[in-house]
This record gives C-alpha cells, structure tokens and sequence, in this order.
C-alpha cells in the first residue's frame, strides 16, 4: 500500500480491464452460441479509424453494454461500461482523440510557468446542461475529489504528486505539484479530468452519479433517464458549447445484456443497433445477419502473462525468457482471438507512442529481443537456469476462451522445456483480487490479463512497472529501469520522454517482468442505420455516440 | 381458538426459521474468501487513507458480531444498507427490479398452473388410456428441458427468426411488460410444468378411486359436482404443497433466465452480486427468496384445515 506514496505514476488507467464484467467483453467471451462455420479459422479484418459521415440526423439509436456501469460519478468510473457512456456526457478538461491526440476540452488552453505548476484556462460560454454556467469553482471542486479520501477516487494516482488546486481566476485553475510529473497533465483527458458542477455534487453527496442521483456535466448529451438494471438514456443537449461537435442523435439508448448470446441476438435481430467489445465467435454471425458492419479500431490493449512471484524458478530471468521461447504465440492469437490482433515483444502499443519521434519509436519496437518459437534455445536456458522439473502455479479464472486457451498453451510451453505448471481455476471475483489484493497472490506464479492504457503516453505502462508499484504484481525491480522511468516521468518535452521511454521499454523487453503476448485492436458492431464513428480505444473518453447520425 | 393457537404456533416457528436464516445468511459472507475493499478496487490503486475511510463508511472496520447487530437492526427498519457495486442504498436497488422478477414468477407460475392443472386432470380422467400415457410423456420431456436451452430455442426461432416477440428487455407499461415477459416466463415454467402435471395427476387418481367418490357417482350425482366436490377439493392439498416448493424454485431458476433474456430482475442482480462481492445485496435477496419461500410454506400450513378439513381433524386428535 505504501507503494502509493514512492512510486510516482499517474494514470494507471487501466489496469482493471482485466476484472470483472469481462466476462463477455474481452475479445473472445465464452459460450458464443459457437454457430457461425469453423471456429479455428482466421477472421478477415483490418483496422478502420473512420467511418462515412452520416447523411443527416437520426431520432435515436441503442447500444449495448455487457455489463451495467457502476457508476456515472467520475471519480470511480473506471471500466468499459461505466467510460463509454460517461464519455458522451461529461468533459474532461483536455480532450483524447480517436487519434489518441490530446487537444483542449473545457480548457481552452493550459500553461506550465515551472515544473511544479500546472495552469489551466476555461472556456467561456460552457455550460452545464442545468443551465449554470461553468467556473473555475467547479474545476476545483471536481478536481479536488480525486485528493479526498472519503471519496476514494479510483483516479487518485493520476493525483498522487498533487499538492494543492486553487482558483486563480473566474475561469482559471492552478495546479500545484510536490514533484514535477508529465502524466499529470496527460491524465486531464481521461475521467481524472472531468468538470460537474459544484453546485450538484455538493446537492447529490452520496448518491452523486448512481442511478437515483445522476450527474449535471457539459458534454454533447445529458443523462435523462437511468433504469436500473436495465438501460440508460441519453438526450441531446441542445445549449452544447462545441456547435461542430454537437450530437447528430436526439438521444441514444444504452441497454445492458450480461449474456453475451443475448447480446448477440439483439445485435443480429437489429433490436439495438451497435456494441463495442464483441465476443470473437460471434463476428462470423453478426457478418452473415446483413444488419450491420462488424469493425475494428486502433486499441492500446495488450494481452499478456503477470508474472508474480519472483521467488520461484521464474526468477531467474532465463527462465522467463525459455517460457517466452516456448510459447506458440501464433497459435494462441489465433486459438484464443481467431487471429484478430498481432503478436507482439513488447508491452506497448504504437498507438500510444505519437508524441515519440520516429527514430525512438524504431528503437522501441524495433532495437529489441524477439521471441520467435525456438523450442532448442528454450531448453538450453533452462539446462542453465538448472530448474527442470520445477513447478509454476499459473492461475486462470473460467472468464473467456481466451483464458482458457492461454492457461492451456502456457502449460503447454512450460511442459515442452522440461517445467511443470499446475493451472488452478478460481471464480472470477477471486481472479480480480489478484490484481489489487497482495494476499490473494501469494503461492500464484503467473497469470493472464489484457492490460489497456487510458492516456496517450506509452509511459503508463512502464511507470506501474517500477520497484514498488501497486500494480508491479511480481515485486520485480530494476534500478536502471527505476531510473529511466523515472527521469521519463518527470520530463515535460514528449521527444525527450519518448527516447527514454523507449529505452524503458526495451529494458522490459530484455528482462521481460511480465510476458507480452499479443496486441489486438477494438471491436464494434455498428447497425445499418447508423454511421459516423471513428473507432478506437478511446470511445472510453472521447465522445463517440455524438457523431453517430443517420446512415 | 384452537385455530388461533394454532396459527400463532406457525408464526413462531416462521419468525425462528427467518430469524437463523438471518445468522447463516449473514455470516456464510464471512466464510467466502476475498475482501470486498480490494475487489472494489478492481485493482486500481487507491490512497492508504481511502481504503481506510471507505472500509468505514460500509461499516467493514466493525468485528462481525457487531456487523450483524447493526444490520439487523436496519433491516427491522427496512435499511438493508448501502450496495457496493451501486453505491446505493439495497433497498433501491432491489426495489427497482423486484417488479420484474414478481411479475416473471406470476406469468410462469400462471402457466404452470394452467397447463399443469388441465394435463393432469385430463391425464387422470383418462388413467390408464393411451391419452394419459401420452400426456406423462409429453411432461417428461418438457420437464428435462432446462431453463438455459428453453431460453436459447425460444428466442432463436420465436424472436431472431420469426420476429415476433423482442429478444430482451423487460418492457415499459404493463402491457408491454406482459409481452416482453411471455418468452422469459414460458422458459422459466416449462421444467415446473411437469411437477404438477404428476402431482395433480396422481392426487385425482387416488380421489377417483375412492369409495366416497365412487358412492357419490352411483348416487347418480352429475359428474362435475363429483368431481369438483369431492376430487378436485380432496386434491388440492398435495397441489398446494407443490406450490410452495415451486415459488421458490421458480425464483432460484429465474436467474438463468433472466441473464438469457437481458431482464433486470432480482435474479441477475443475485448473480451479479455474488460474482463482484456485493455482500449487502446478496444477503437482502437470499433473505427475501428464503422469507418468501417460508411464509409460502407457513400459508400453505395454515390454510391445510379448510382445505382439507381431515387434517385438523387429525391433528387433534393426535
């Protein structure tokens, strides 16, 4: 828990993809409804990051979430269904872009006068769909709920160099640091960064945000109706401050639909009209019912292995490196996500690597090792390592194919080079703890997840890998990594950042504290009667269901 | 006044019975591993001082004793606490989808009666004949149906293919409701079916062969006065006793299909709870399908006398 206090990360974003509701939503849920031809056979796809304008408005439209959001207060919205509706309704100071750009949102413009300050300049005329205008006393009173422990921010990392925020202006806010932090400022984009109204937060106290409470924010649609359990209704907000952004739906429908057939069958019977994050068994079917477009966009998920103990035989970083070896990774991208995706050595992206110059992006993908099969050079590390015939304990949770098929394969590897590996399958809420509860870890070498960032900084990623982070799950510590991440983290200039981040990602990439396995994009259905989306990642902050508007 | 004791006896035990369900309901959380603060967490990475502050505010830092003392008495108060999952109060919550579960249940039950009524009377007026031979095994084979695969048939042909019914949701407006509901309540009375279609059967098929109904039919007594006087009265009891079984099994299967269907009912809810660790609704719903459950049990007891009077009888002169 201290780690909190050390390490200096912001954004974590993420981490939590992995949980809970996934069960229908990583990219190959289970069950399925199978259907749909050969089930080994590679899906044709390719990455679309616009689709045609719409043609005019549209009355309404729905889209369906695989599970009901937790909550609309951004201060805990922190999973897929709670951001992609909470996207279209409340702003964050800066905007991430389906290009995972960040440009000014409700501040028009930002100013850092020395390392330690942050300065942030409101837009004039906004307002929030009540009708009061927006100040810089909301910016504060939003802000300063990530630092207030009786509300628990899930974004408090993206706070934890905070030392104060203060009005400086009527519509003027000034962020003061204890130490200099990059990602900060990175993390104005996401839900961290969201502005409500003072006034509404201090009237809905506990219930701001849950079904019965709702929220009051600025963006292109406003929460009208929220039926528990069932759905939530968006309007279109008509005093929008951003005239090219407005919404082209006069309202949207979320439905919510735990079971992924169910899901699915709404989908392919045109009930509702889109979804992101479709089960991969499904896309054949959805194809074939002619009621839409099945897409996929750039992500910034990385499926990979966790690896958690660090006092077992997978310590010794040879032995990490044999188990890499020894893995079929193609044959689990293709097992696992009928070959939607790409495998990959390293635990980034490149869409998250734009502020990078070319040169360090080569180096950072490129500049590395690369684990093609080789089952021999495997074997050799192990005889050297000395630990044939030693156990790892690997554990998966009965969540998606794509579990099983990766317990299925790493236990494959491990036994082709002379390791034993025990799978122990636990409930999914048992897998969850694993990733925030030390405890629930203990005796576990290893385990899966599909690990997303949330800003556009690739630097996310290495700074919860650093010696005592929260999320540094196998407790693994490198002091030249420390030392770049670190340095990174504190390094305003983005192409200054982007040489040492890729310096940090090839240090991971030879040491491989976790085990990268492959890199898969986001998938959406959209109806035949809607168009307009620019598919990515982040329809988790951008607001994507404004564009969509008649086909 | 003997019934008045009597049903005053009932009561008593119907209280105890809610009053252990009580302790096991709430300590079973304690036994389940996992700490409901870190899985909320999600594994996000909170301050030390929220974790503390937010174990808090559910009350999470108290020893369970006092836990227990505390949520019982809210719910004496109708305060079943606060979700952690919804960060709302539980009887929000359930409230919201407690509808859609009841009028789920209803609608299967209804036809559970219907059909199960009718095909094992029919069954029993025709003991023996090739129709009551076809009536059991067309139940058989609706009984080995489960919930899951009623669900799955249903809406690929009547809702993906035909079109004719929606393939989730619960509806706005009663109307709507009762259409919504007619595939999720078919599905989930389809396995109940056959319970009592048997048990009716069986029940009229001891009665009719009774002297009684036999004396009665020699009389010359019309066969629809025979049989409603003296069969069907003399039957019902086994039939109610089923029933209570019945709601809460349908209650307990209602969570598949409720998933199935998309329905926001207490069902799902259950499910969902118990997957993130939402301690508060779990134990307010295993409460109420268990308070269910046992006063359907205790109103079944208590009506026993007027439906069949040969039990008080009985019963006192035990």
């Amino acid at each position: 828990m201290n780690s909190s206090r050390t390490s200096r990360v912001v954004a974590l974003g993420a981490t939590a993809l992995l949980t809970v509701g996934l069960a229908a939503c990583t990219p190959a849920a289970d069950d399925g409804g199978g259907g749909g031809g050969d089930d080994s056979k590679s899906l044709q796809w390719e990455l679309t990051t616009k689709t045609d304008a719409p043609s005019g408005d549209i009355d309404s439209f729905s889209f369906a979430l695989y599970a009901e959001p937790y909550s609309l207060d951004y201060a805990y919205a922190f999973d897929y269904p709670d951001n992609q509706v909470l996207a279209n309704v409340c702003e964050s100071l800066l905007l991430l872009n389906p290009d995972f750009t960040l440009t000014p949102g409700l501040a028009e413009s930002f100013e850092q006068p020395d390392d330690m300050t942050w300065v942030y300049n409101l837009r004039e005329g906004v307002t929030f769909h009540d009708g009061t205008p927006l100040t810089a006393a909301d910016a504060v009173a939003s802000m300063s709920r990530h630092i207030n422990p009786e509300v628990g921010s899930s974004w408090f990392s993206a706070y934890q160099n905070v030392a104060s925020i203060e009005q400086t202006g009527d519509l003027q806010v000034t962020v003061h640091m204890t130490t200099p932090d990059s990602q900060f400022n990175l993390g104005m984009g996401g839900s961290a960064g969201v502005i409500e109204s003072a006034a509404t937060l201090a009237a809905a106290g506990a219930d701001y945000g849950n079904s019965t409470g709702g929220v009051n924010c600025t963006g292109p649609f406003s929460l009208s109706e929220w039926k528990s359990g069932e759905s939530i209704t968006l309007t279109r907000y008509d005093d929008y401050w951003n005239k090219d952004k407005a919404a082209k739906s006069g309202e949207v429908k979320f439905v919510f639909m735990s079971d992924s057939n169910a899901r699915v069958n709404a989908l392919k019977s045109g009930d509702v009209d889109g979804s992101w994050m479709l089960p991969i068994e499904a896309v054949d079917q959805l194809r074939a019912s002619g009621k839409g477009d099945v897409l996929f966009g750039p992500g910034t998920a990385v499926s990979q292995l966790v690896i958690s103990n660090l006092d077992g035989p997978l310590g010794d970083v040879r032995v990490r490196k044999a188990l890499m070896l020894a893995l079929d990774r193609e044959g689990v991208l293709q097992a696992a996500a009928r070959g939607v995706g790409e495998v990959t050595d390293v635990h980034t992206t490149k869409s998250v690597w734009g502020m990078a110059s070319d040169a360090d992006r080569k180096a950072a993908f490129e500049d590395i090792t690369h684990y093609d099969q080789n089952l021999e050079e495997a074997k050799k590390l192990i005889a050297e390592a000395g630990v044939e015939g030693e156990e790892i304990t690997f554990v998966t949770a009965p969540i998606g194919n794509d579990f099983a098929v990766i317990s299925q394969a790493a236990a494959a590897a491990a036994q082709s080079i002379g390791l034993k590996m025990k799978i122990e399958s636990v409930s999914p809420g048992a897998y969850t703890a694993l990733f925030s509860d030390p405890s629930a870890r203990e005796g576990v070498d290893m385990f899966y997840t599909v690990w997303y960032l949330s800003s556009p900084d690739a630097l996310e990623m290495y700074s919860v890998l650093r010696t005592g982070d929260f999320s540094n799950y196998g407790n693994w510590s490198n002091p030249e990594f420390d030392e770049t991440v670190n340095k990174a983290v504190t390094t305003m200039d983005p192409a200054e950042r982007g040489a040492l981040t890729a310096k940090a990602q090839q240090i991971a990439n030879a040491e491989l504290p976790w085990l990268p396995l492959y890199e898969g994009p986001i998938s959406l259905f959209m109806g035949e009667r809607i168009t307009g989306v620019q598919p990515s990642m982040m329809f988790l902050y951008f607001p994507w269901a404004a564009q969509l508007g008649a086909r | 006044m003997k019934t008045a004791r009597r049903v005053a006896g009932k009561l008593a035990g119907l209280l105890l019975t809610l009053f252990l369900a009580s302790l096991l309901v709430f300590f079973s959380r304690f036994v389940v591993p996992g700490d409901p603060i870190s899985f909320l967490l999600r594994g996000r990475k909170p301050s030390p001082e929220a974790v503390a502050e937010i174990t808090a505010q559910y009350g999470l830092d108290l020893p369970p004793w006092q836990q227990y003392i505390n949520w019982l008495l809210g719910l004496l108060q109708g305060d079943f606490g606060r979700s952690l999952q919804y960060r709302q109060d539980v009887s929000v919550v359930i409230g919201e989808r407690l509808p859609v579960t009841l009028t789920l249940v209803a609608m299967a039950g209804l036809i559970i009666a219907v059909v199960g009524l009718i095909s094992g009377a029919i069954a029993a007026l025709n003991h023996g004949k090739p129709l009551d031979r076809s009536i059991l095994i067309f139940l058989t084979v609706l009984g080995a149906i489960p919930s899951f695969v009623g669900s799955i048939v249903l809406i690929a042909v009547f809702a993906v293919q035909l079109g004719w019914f929606p393939t989730f949701g619960s509806g706005e407006g009663f109307w709507d409701r009762i259409y919504h509901l007619i595939l999720p309540s078919i599905a989930l009375g389809i396995v109940f079916i056959v319970l009592v279609g048997k048990v009716t059967r069986s029940a009229m098929v001891e009665q009719l062969g009774r002297e009684h109904v036999e004396v009665a039919t020699s009389r010359g007594i019309a066969s629809g006065t025979v049989l409603r006087r003296h069969v069907l009265r003399n039957a019902l009891m086994p039939i109610l006793t089923v029933s209570g079984v019945l709601v809460a099994g349908l209650m307990v299967a209602s969570t598949i299909v409720e998933a199935a269907f998309g329905l926001a009912g207490i069902g799902s809810l259950l499910v969902q709870s118990v997957d993130r660790l939402d301690f508060p609704v779990v134990q307010a719903i295993v409460l109420l399908v268990v308070t269910a459950f046992v006063v359907m049990n205790a109103i079944v007891d208590i009506l026993e006398p007027w439906v069949d009077p040969r039990s008080a009888a009985g019963a006192g002169a035990r």
